[in-house]
This record gives C-alpha cells, sequence and structure tokens, in this order.
C-alpha cells in the first residue's frame, strides 16, 4: 500500500488535533475524506504530505519526496504570471524552458484556463486561483495527489473538469478532503468515502489488522524529539 | 532665508556648468555607497533569509545584534576602521587608511545590518503557505529562497533603499579614514562640511543640495524598477 497510518495522534500545543486509528491507502485507489469543519481532515492530509512533524504513531508514505504533491485549502500563488506558477514545479526539477512551456500551456488548456497563461495572478477570481494552483500540480504528474476542498467555490463545469482530469491520471492516488459529498458526477462514484474518526480495515484483512495495532501500542516516532521540531522546522 | 536662496543659485551654477570637483565627488559618492551597497545585499540578503527560515542557537541574539546594528553611528564605525585600517591596526599592512576602499568597507558595515534586520523581518512575514508550497512542488533550497525574496520584494527592496540611503549620506565613515582628500576620497559629504567649515555656507548649501537631488533620483528610479516589477 502507498499510505498505512495506524494509531497515529497529531499534536499541536499539547493538544491532539487530529487522530486516525487506521488508514491503508492502495496506489491507485481514489479516497473522499469527509468529515466536519475542525475535524482534522486538513492536518491528515498534511501529515501524509510531511508538512506535520509532531505526531506519534505510525505514519507510513511509500513514495518519493517530489512524487507528492499537496494543495492547500485557499491555495497561494506566486507573483508573477499563471503560466510561470505552472512553471514553477517543472523549473524545480530542470526541465528547459522550450520542454516545460508546452506541458503547462496544455494542463491550462484542459482545466479551460488557457487564455489565462499570460495574466498576472494578482487579478484572477478566487475560482481561477484553484484551478492554476490545480495546474500547477497536475503538470508534475504526481504519484500521489493530496487535494484538500479543491472543488470549494467552483462552478458545476469547472468542478467536472476538475474531476474528468484527475479520473485521466490513472497512476495517481488522490485523496481528496471535503466536508460535503463530491457533486453529483459518474466520476465521483470513483472516490471510496472515509469518514474521519472512523477506521478502515486494510482490503482483505477486515478489521483484524486495526485490532492488531492497538493492541502493539503507540510506536514513538523520533520527528516527536523536540529538538527536531525546533530547530530545522522549516527551510 | 538668503542663505538657502544663495545656496540654490550657487547649487544650480555648480551643475548647470558641470563643476569638475563637485561631479567627481558626486560620481565617487555613488559608486563607493552603490558598491557598499551590492556587497551588503549579496551577503545581507541570504544571512536575512537564513535568520527568517531556520532556527539554530544563538539566532535570537544574532537577530537582535543586528537590529542594534542598525542604530551604529558613523563617527563609531569609522573610529573602529580606522583602528583595524591604521598602520599598527591587524589590516595596516594593506595600506588601505585614506583611500575609497576603506570607506566602502565601513559602508558595508554600515549597510549590512539594515539589509539583513530588514530582510529577515520581511521574509519572516511571509505567509506561510510560499514555503509549503514550494517544498510539496518540489523546489530545492536554491529555488525556495529565491523565491522569498521575490515573495517578500518590497520589504526587501526597502532595506536596500534604506541602507542606500544611509550610505549615500554618511560622513563620519568618510571623513575618518577617507581623510576628505580631494579627487581620492573627498565625497559630497565631506565637501559640504569642508565648505561649511571655511564659511562657504553658500557652497556647502550647494553640495548637501546636490547629494540630496542624487538620493531623491535614486529613489524615484528605485521606485519605478519596483511599479514596473508589479505588473
Amino acid at each position: 500500500m502507498i499510505i498505512d497510518l495506524q494509531n497515529l495522534r497529531v499534536w499541536k500545543n499539547g493538544q491532539v488535533i487530529c487522530s486516525v486509528d487506521a488508514l491503508a491507502v492502495q496506489p491507485g485507489e481514489r479516497l473522499l475524506i469527509l468529515g466536519g469543519n475542525g475535524s482534522g481532515k486538513t492536518t491528515l492530509l498534511r501529515l501524509i504530505a510531511g508538512l506535520e512533524t509532531e505526531y506519534t504513531g505510525r505514519r507510513a508514505v511509500q513514495v518519493d519526496p517530489g512524487q507528492c504533491v499537496y494543495i492547500h485549502q485557499r491555495p497561494y500563488l506566486f507573483r508573477g504570471s499563471v503560466l510561470s506558477n505552472v512553471l514553477f514545479g517543472l523549473r524545480a526539477r530542470r526541465f528547459t524552458k522550450p520542454a516545460a512551456e508546452p506541458l503547462a500551456l496544455n494542463v491550462l488548456e484542459q482545466l479551460g484556463i488557457g487564455q489565462l497563461a499570460q495574466r498576472s495572478v494578482s487579478r484572477l477570481s478566487g475560482g481561477e486561483i484553484r484551478r492554476v494552483a490545480l495546474a500547477r500540480a497536475l503538470v508534475l504528474q504526481p504519484r500521489l495527489f493530496l487535494l484538500d476542498e479543491p472543488l470549494a467555490e467552483m462552478d458545476a463545469d469547472g468542478a467536472a473538469a476538475v474531476l474528468q482530469l484527475l479520473a485521466d491520471m490513472r497512476q495517481a492516488t488522490i485523496l481528496i478532503a471535503s466536508p460535503t459529498d463530491l457533486p453529483a458526477h459518474p466520476l465521483a462514484d470513483d472516490y471510496r468515502s472515509w469518514e474521519l474518526g472512523g477506521s478502515i480495515p486494510i482490503a482483505g484483512q477486515s478489521g483484524e489488522a486495526a485490532n492488531d495495532s492497538r493492541s502493539s501500542g503507540v510506536i514513538q516516532n523520533p520527528n516527536t524529539d523536540k529538538r527536531r521540531t525546533k530547530y530545522g522546522r522549516d527551510s | 532665508m538668503q542663505l538657502l536662496w544663495d545656496g540654490l543659485q550657487e547649487a544650480w551654477h555648480l551643475v548647470s556648468t558641470g563643476d569638475a570637483l563637485v561631479m567627481a565627488a558626486a560620481g565617487r559618492t555613488l559608486g563607493i555607497s552603490v558598491l557598499a551597497v551590492v556587497l551588503a545585499g549579496s551577503i545581507g540578503l541570504p544571512l536575512g533569509t537564513l535568520l527568517a527560515r531556520r532556527s539554530f542557537p544563538g539566532q535570537a541574539l544574532l537577530v537582535t545584534l543586528c537590529r542594534a546594528g542598525m542604530a551604529l553611528p558613523t563617527v563609531f564605525i569609522g573610529v573602529v576602521c580606522y583602528s583595524i585600517f591604521s598602520r599598527r591596526g591587524v589590516f595596516g599592512p594593506l595600506n588601505l587608511l585614506y583611500t575609497p576602499w576603506v570607506i566602502v568597507i565601513g559602508e558595508l558595515m554600515l549597510a549590512l545590518p539594515i539589509v539583513v534586520s530588514l530582510t529577515h523581518g520581511a521574509i519572516q512575514a511571509l505567509d506561510y503557505r510560499v514555503s509549503e508550497t514550494a517544498k510539496t512542488l518540489g523546489a530545492g533550497l536554491l529555488l525556495r529562497w529565491r523565491l522569498y525574496v521575490s515573495e517578500a520584494r518590497i520589504g526587501v527592496s526597502l532595506g536596500i533603499l534604506t541602507a542606500f540611503a544611509r550610505c549615500v549620506t554618511e560622513l563620519g565613515i568618510a571623513m575618518m579614514v577617507g581623510g576628505n582628500i580631494a579627487g581620492r576620497t573627498r565625497t559630497l559629504a565631506t565637501a559640504t562640511a569642508l565648505e561649511t567649515g571655511k564659511g562657504e555656507f553658500g557652497r556647502g548649501l550647494a553640495m548637501g543640495l546636490i547629494l540630496l537631488l542624487m538620493a531623491l533620483v535614486v529613489m524615484l528610479v528605485m521606485a519605478r524598477f519596483a511599479r514596473q516589477e508589479e505588473t
């Protein structure tokens, strides 16, 4: 499996802000994480993305760092044009400009915002910002894709375009956090719903793994070491 | 009031006739300040970013020292430079005293704390999503740091401008370690002090006004540059 979490607790200022007994995700799976406000959906995605460092329990994510992309609930676009944003990750991967630009423009086209390529990000609407952030991540063809409420502020056409693009990424494992079900759409059926707070058994082992992990106790993660979290938290 | 008017007329006369001494002093002032600020920028931008993005023992102390360093009096830097570069000083054998180079070094000491402190502040104030987004998109350290400076451009360029403003108008360093030697180390500030000291208030005022004008032009050029960046 690509993600395996057991007895996981994410801490902030001495309080547990996200708690997962067991979650296993197979490669290529599509998972919809449901939960109300404050249930820890965002924290869970951030943990899987490696952005949360204070946790206890088992967190196994079998993917190279560059292969996992997380999109914030309210995405941040870097100053400059839409195109320069979509090119950012490709630049990080040392693509040359002639090689990267057609890829970027193609993704923008597929998301229905090809005409915005040269526009400054300061003149985009909320829905457009979301699509640009999606394009910026999609162009990297990540193996693991973590989306925090990607369809908020998006009209029906936009949501359908996004679902179609995600469906086309056959190789990718996709996790979507949302407070509500996905909009009615044939492609939304691909997603397995999972309520945060509950536990899902690992496929084929119906419930036993979850019990096992409970009895085995909490595995201390070295990342909870105070020095590690205080020094070198960011760069 | 009459004095100010005389100064304005004299300044106009000096600029319009292209007075060789004044022009040379103006050029030297600009050259020394630009060089000092470029050096301060190439050290201060990475250092400020480092202080804003990494926690390590002594980091808070370094930030406090840099902030305190923004208030360094130029005469104090002048004395320190003098003691280092005078014949009996550590760098005495380099024979740099009373050359423009030692003024550059002194002004670098003046500019560096300003650039570091304001860069640190501007980058620390960035939205937390900037670094997270860059990381999740796979950006390496160099690309991330360039991104931080670019995202914090307003605060960072303000730091550079402030440093330049202090360097171009400073008197203490140029006077003490430059020596106000005509044709070699005379800057507009030391020339202003000299002319005023000689009782040539009009010329002194004129020099001061030219200095002011020069600082104003640089600020306007930078402001325009920053606006173009915006779009």
